[in-house]
């Protein structure tokens, strides 16, 4: 990934700008802080298909995994296969926040935001990738979708952790509440289905917390 | 024969990969392998043997996640768990092994965690995780304990420790490195070997990750530093996804083939890891089984190393900062007092920034617990600065323990001729690793002459020698004296430095500055002073890298003596350069006020120095910093500043104020600092940003803000509430599964220190979900707390 391919816009967005241009000062930070967080991370994703099953509001995953889900149930709609995926910027993205918090606020907190689109693109371009394998066989990805969206409960993470085998392969770890370690991490549910529907759910319209500030939406720039 | 022993005798076989076998053999999905031990003994014992009888020395107990951290809520301890796997690894080897020995070892794979402060296991727990482990192998009757797949260093050494302070066994230790030499938490092939050769293990190397083609450069970069046996234990290849499943494609004979080339330079320990069966082991025992074992022939580097890398001295000269140390410097002994380590990274940042290689940390004080705070310092430091660190203290007790949680092979300041002092450095040198610096004093003082300073570092490193401490791990301090009480010390002390590095080979090491003690300019004599040390042969300078004079002396011998390559340092630190004096432009005519506003830093502080010259420091708090920062805050409510430019602000208003505390400690003068407020991030929690943020504007309005950290236990905040009798307390949460834990604190304090009150924040947290949980205040942003703070405490 280079600089470019990281949407400025989302970090403009996280920090709560909503529909303003930050200043050049601002700007040229972010940039700044892309860049040191693409040279110093070392990123990591690991992912395994698993047969699944849709009982109402329960999924079965790989017959043994039990989500209790409404909004995960209704995402994977139709699809008897998942894919369980993990990515992280690693430890040095917590280093670098660190080390920021305590010598300069500011680009600590643009830092952060900055590091939250930049997992998200690599998501996305992972995501990409696994649509075009499966294009072969004739098969479709729905959105990602995260423990902690709607009510698919954070308790979950530890099957990810689990399943994955996540730290040994990618350093990815689970506190004991639940709270990925490396932060800058994300796990999520990947429907696979034999029909190409779209589905407009994604994580941040997905949440029930409609007067937040980093929302995303058409008013956004 | 004992396993140490047949590993000087012929190369020697791991066993393969366990996990495919036990899926062939019906091991569910979700299902832990650790209870067929227990379970389906037989699966075990048959899997054992069918690599021991493919020419397997050693198996590996199927105990690879059997810690308390891993294991809970099972109907079997630990104990009985790795009781059992180590006898099916036993029948195992009685039933295979006729005429030879087959070695049992107990598997310690990772906790699944990651260490504090990324993480939230801390290094006790994990120590005692592996301490279990170890305990119940040993009892059991393993032959050796084998940690495999560490993909952290510090962990790893928290494995180490447990397994060599708990039993008589030997370890072996194997790291998984990514196709960069990298373990996935940062460290490289050089840090791993310096750490795990000084903590004393019998054998180590790679295992998991890469397959055998990947694992040849990696195992030639161990051997040309490593001076004890290497193990390589490869994947079958790189793992291929194939819908969605982890498959392996490297055959047994182009496995065995591939290790041969390992094996023949010089590797001596070969086994297989994931995706390698019975077939593979075969396949490479039959290929390797009558090479000859290339000698192991000693490294003599001195290398001392952080985390991440290692800094070999010896080549070039070495810069260790000086300046993390209280000695003469008021408002760093103000920082220790107050726990400001904020101000003391700053310090190290600073002297990273300049050029140092190694920094020097002493945090003496005579008020103060002085292990705590090296600790709690270096813990600080090793979080953000990548840095090797030079752990400088007289306190024995202080030492250990810093060594101990020491992350990375540290340089050890210091041991001195008196044998008092080698009987209690030693033996923790020869403990955990480390470059120890002698000191050539003794019971009779420092000599003054270069002979007799000669004979003292000649029985420092005899005596280290005597507890198996090689002459490469000591660097000899031949101690620079002022000139202004004789004029001949430089001369003798540079005569002591040539003698002790020609004569006893030995790297040597100054503390420079003393050298112009109670001379005017002392940057005059100290700078020249360094330029002649180093061409005397001194190889790592303690210098103050602050000093431009210093640094010139470090780049313009570096450039004449052709260490510097077409002189390139040189002209990066220089080129460009109009003369050496550098002219910063600083918007000179800006005011304190407006460079607040506008978030420059640098000319905040200058401004302030400015006006701090005409007026007192508090009229110009009151009447150019509050106002500003109140602006500020004022265009942050009304959405028309964001937060980047608020904190921007605080950072100026900051310098600003550091500029007003050195001028009040100047005049003897105390600040008077408001009421004291709590901020923590609650138990469970790890992200504390959020509060760091509120910390920092909380901190420009003069509170004096007591900062738990994040992950604190309610407990401990109730406790420091009462103990300092603090009125405000902040507390923050990111998950909704910490937010029990604030809800536990908010009625323990409530409880017990009903008089306070208690201000939260936190992404997940709305005016509802605070009340809900008893909060007296919902902050619904960064200026929040500080308005809050204002209305209860004024």
């Amino acid at each position: 990934m280079n600089v470019k391919d990281i949407p400025q816009k989302e970090v403009f967005r996280y920090l709560g700008y909503h529909n303003t241009i930050p200043s050049e000062t601002i700007q040229s930070v972010v940039i700044d802080c892309i860049s040191e967080l693409l040279n110093h991370c070392s990123i990591h994703h690991t992912y395994k298909i698993f047969d699944c099953t849709i009982q109402h509001t329960k999924i079965i995953i790989d017959n043994h995994v039990i989500i209790e889900s409404k909004n995960l149930s209704k995402n994977l709609n139709e699809c008897n296969q998942v894919i369980l995926f993990a990515a992280t910027l690693g430890v040095q993205a917590d280093i670098l926040l660190k080390k920021y918090s305590h010598i300069d606020m500011s680009k600590a907190v643009i830092m952060q935001a900055a590091a939250a689109a930049v997992i998200e693109e690599y998501c996305d371009q992972c995501q990409m990738e696994i649509e075009k394998t499966l294009a072969k066989q004739k098969l479709f990805l729905r959105p990602r979708f995260s423990p902690g969206y709607g009510d698919f409960d954070l308790i979950h993470q530890k099957d990810f952790i689990t399943l994955l085998d996540c730290p040994r392969k990618i350093g990815l770890t689970l506190t004991n509440s639940f709270l990925l370690a490396p932060s800058k991490s994300v796990t999520a549910v990947m429907g696979i289905s034999k029909t190409n529907k779209h589905c407009h759910i994604k994580g941040c319209e997905a949440c029930t917390k409609t007067n937040c500030i980093f929302r995303r939406g058409d008013d956004a720039i | 024969m004992s396993i140490l022993e047949l590993l000087g005798s012929r190369i020697v076989f791991f066993d393969g990969g366990t996990g495919t076998l036990l899926q062939q053999k019906g091991l569910q999905a979700g299902e832990l392998p650790e209870i067929w031990n227990i379970e389906k003994k037989q699966a075990l014992i048959e899997i054992h043997q069918n690599y021991f009888e493919s020419g397997s020395d050693i198996v590996l107990t199927n105990t690879f996640g059997a810690n308390r951290i891993k294991l809970h809520d099972i109907d079997y301890s630990i104990e009985q768990i790795i009781t059992a796997a180590v006898e099916n690894a036993k029948i195992a080897a009685k039933n295979a092994c006729i005429n030879r020995k087959g070695y049992v070892a107990l598997d310690i794979g990772p906790s699944g965690k990651l260490l504090q402060p990324l993480g939230d296991l801390s290094f006790e727990n994990a120590y005692a995780a592996f301490q279990e482990m170890a305990i119940a192998g040993e009892k059991a009757g393993a032959d050796l304990i084998v940690i495999e797949t560490m993909s952290d260093i510090y962990e790893t050494k928290a494995a180490v420790l447990a397994a060599k302070e708990n039993t008589n066994l030997p370890v072996f230790v194997t790291v998984v490195f990514d196709e960069k030499g990298k373990l996935l938490t940062g460290s490289d092939v050089n840090t791993v070997v310096a750490v795990l050769e000084g903590l004393g293990v019998d054998a180590l190397g790679i295992n998991c990750g890469l397959g055998p083609h990947q694992m040849l450069s990696l195992a030639e970069q161990i051997l040309e530093n490593c001076s004890i046996p290497v193990i390589i234990k490869p994947n079958a290849g790189l793992p291929r996804n194939e819908n969605g499943k982890t498959v392996f494609d490297v055959s047994p004979e182009e496995f065995a083939q591939a290790m041969e080339k390992i094996v023949d330079k010089g590797i001596c320990i070969v086994g297989g890891c994931c995706g390698t069966t019975p077939a593979h082991i075969k396949a490479l025992y039959e290929h390797c089984k009558n090479k000859t074992l290339l000698p192991i022939i000693p490294k003599n580097k001195t290398i001392v190393s952080s985390y991440t890398h290692t800094v070999e001295i010896g080549n070039s000269p070495i810069i260790i900062g000086e300046r993390i140390n209280p000695t003469g410097k008021s408002r760093f002994k103000q920082a220790l007092r107050e726990k400001d380590f904020d101000y003391i990274l700053r310090e190290g940042f600073s002297q990273q920034q300049k050029g140092a290689h190694i920094l020097d940390v002493n945090v003496g004080l005579p008020d103060i617990d002085e292990t705590q705070m090296l600790i709690s310092v270096m813990k600080e430091l090793q979080s953000v600065i990548d840095l090797p660190l030079q752990i400088d203290t007289s306190n024995v007790l202080a030492m250990e323990q810093a060594l101990r949680y020491y992350n990375g092979k540290a340089m050890i300041n210091s041991v001195n001729g008196k044998k008092e002092s080698m009987d209690a450095i030693f033996p923790i040198v020869k403990k955990y690793g480390g470059v120890v610096v002698g000191l050539t004093l003794d019971e009779n003082g420092i000599p003054e002459t270069a002979e007799k300073r000669f004979d003292i570092a000649q029985k420092i490193i005899n005596t280290a020698q005597s507890y198996g401490i090689s002459k490469k791990d000591i660097i000899i301090d031949v101690l620079a004296m002022t000139i202004s009480s004789d004029q001949f010390s430089a001369l003798e002390t540079l005569k002591a430095l040539h003698m002790v590095k020609q004569q006893l080979g030995v790297k040597t090491i100054l503390g420079v500055s003393n050298i112009s003690f109670g001379l005017p300019q002392r940057e005059i004599i100290t700078s020249h002073f360094y330029t002649m040390a180093m061409q005397y042969g001194l190889d790592a300078g303690i210098i103050n890298t602050n000093s431009d004079a210093m640094m010139h002396s470090y780049y313009a011998y570096r450039a004449l003596t052709g260490l510097d390559n077409n002189c390139m340092n040189y002209i990066e630190q220089y080129g460009g350069q109009s003369s050496i004096t550098l002219t910063t432009h600083l918007h000179t005519d800006i005011s304190l006020s407006d460079a607040i506003i506008k978030g420059l830093k640098e000319r905040a502080k200058q401004a302030a120095e400015e006006q701090l010259q005409q007026i007192e420091p508090l009229t110009l708090i009151n009447t150019e910093l509050i106002p500003a920062l109140d602006h500020v805050g004022k265009g942050f409510e009304k959405g028309s500043i964001f937060l980047p430019q608020l904190l921007m602000s605080a950072e100026a208003a900051k310098a600003a104020f550091e500029a007003v505390k050195i001028k009040m400690g100047k005049s003897g003068e105390i600040q008077t600092k408001k009421d004291k407020i709590i901020l923590a991030t609650v138990k469970g929690d790890i992200h504390d940003i959020g509060k760091n943020i509120v910390k920092v504007l909380l901190e420009n309005y003069s509170y004096d803000v007591v900062d738990l950290g994040k992950d604190v236990p309610p407990e401990t905040i109730v406790e420091t509430a009462i103990s300092q009798n603090i009125k405000l307390i902040g507390l923050s949460a990111l998950m909704t599964t910490t937010v029990t834990n604030m809800e536990e604190t908010i009625k323990q304090l409530h409880d017990k220190k009903p008089d306070c009150k208690i201000v939260v924040g936190g992404a997940v947290l709305t005016q509802e979900y605070a009340d809900m949980i008893g909060a007296d205040y919902y902050a619904k942003d960064a200026m929040a707390t500080v308005y809050y703070a204002q209305k209860i405490l004024g």
